[in-house]
C-alpha cells in the first residue's frame, strides 16, 4: 500500500489529537463508524456561540493511515469555519487534497459523516437549550 | 526459533496490556506469532513500523481490506481481527531484532492507543470489554 506524503505527514504529525468536554454547550460531538468495519472516528467542534465560528477542533480515530489522515485533516480545515462553511466540506475534498486512492475513499466519507454529525450535535444541545 | 517467538511474545506482553494471541500457542508453527492490539487498527500499526517486514490479517489476506477469515474461523472479533498482525520469524532473526521489535511495536502501539477514541470510551468505562 503506497500512501500520499500529505497521509505521511498527518499519519507522522497528526493535527488536533485529543478531546474536548462533551458536556460543553458550545461543544458539537460526533463518533462515526464501527469497530468491526475498522473505522472509527471521533470528531469534535468547538463554535463561538455569538459568531457562529468553529473555534477549536479535535479528533481521535480507530482506523487506517488514510482514516487518520482523513480525520486530522477535518479538524485543520474546519477552524475558522462557520458552520455553514463546515457543512460544504465533502469528501472529495478529502481525496483530492490527501490523493487517496479507491480503495480508502471511505475514509474521507467517514470524515465527511463525522463533521456532519458533530454539527448536528452541537445545534441539537442548542435547540435542547443544554 | 520457539525461543525467539517466545521473547518476542513475552517483551510484549510486559510492555502492553490487553494483547491477545491468535490462535493456539502451544500448536503453531515455532516462527508465527499473529498477536491483537486492542484499541489500534493493524493497518496503521503497520505505518509506524515499516523498518519491520510484517503484515496484518492473516499471510492470505495481507493485502486486502477484509479481516482475515483465517482469525474468524480462530474466533477472533471482527474489531481484534482488524487490530491484527502477524510476525514470521525466520532462522536468521537475532534477540537483538526481537528486542527492537518489541520496543518499536509497544512505542507505535502506546501512540495509536492515544489517539484512539476506543482506548478513551475502554479508560472513561471499565466495564466496556472487549470479547475476543
Amino acid at each position: 500500500m503506497s500512501y500520499s506524503e500529505k497521509v505521511i505527514d498527518h499519519y507522522n504529525n497528526p493535527r488536533n489529537v485529543g478531546s474536548l468536554p462533551k458536556g460543553d454547550t458550545a461543544v458539537g460531538t460526533g463518533l462515526v463508524g464501527a469497530p468491526e468495519c475498522g473505522d472509527v472516528m471521533k470528531l469534535q467542534v468547538r463554535v463561538n456561540p455569538e459568531t457562529g465560528v468553529i473555534d477549536d477542533a479535535k479528533f481521535k480515530t480507530f482506523g487506517c493511515g488514510s482514516a487518520i489522515a482523513s480525520s486530522s485533516l477535518a479538524t485543520e480545515w474546519l477552524k475558522g469555519k462557520t458552520l455553514e462553511q463546515a457543512l460544504e466540506i465533502k469528501n472529495v475534498d478529502i481525496v483530492q487534497e490527501l490523493s487517496l486512492p479507491p480503495v480508502k475513499i471511505h475514509c474521507s466519507v467517514l470524515a465527511e459523516d463525522a463533521i456532519k454529525a458533530a454539527i448536528a450535535d452541537y445545534k441539537r444541545k442548542q435547540q435542547d437549550g443544554q | 526459533m520457539t525461543g525467539l517467538r517466545n521473547r518476542l511474545s513475552d517483551g510484549l506482553r510486559r510492555e502492553l496490556d490487553e494483547i491477545y494471541i491468535n490462535g493456539s500457542v502451544e500448536h503453531r508453527l515455532p516462527g508465527n506469532l499473529n498477536v491483537s492490539f486492542a484499541y489500534v487498527e493493524g493497518e496503521s500499526l503497520l505505518m509506524g513500523i515499516n523498518d519491520i517486514a510484517v503484515s496484518s490479517g492473516s499471510a492470505c489476506t495481507s493485502a486486502t481490506l477484509e479481516p482475515s477469515y483465517v482469525l474468524k474461523a480462530l474466533g477472533t472479533s471482527d474489531e481484534l481481527a482488524h487490530s491484527s498482525i502477524r510476525f514470521g520469524l525466520g532462522r536468521f532473526n537475532t534477540e537483538e531484532e526481537v528486542d527492537f521489535v518489541v520496543q518499536k511495536v509497544s512505542a507505535v502501539v502506546k501512540r495509536l492507543r492515544e489517539m484512539s477514541p476506543l482506548y478513551e470510551l475502554a479508560k472513561e468505562h471499565e466495564e466496556v470489554k472487549i470479547r475476543g
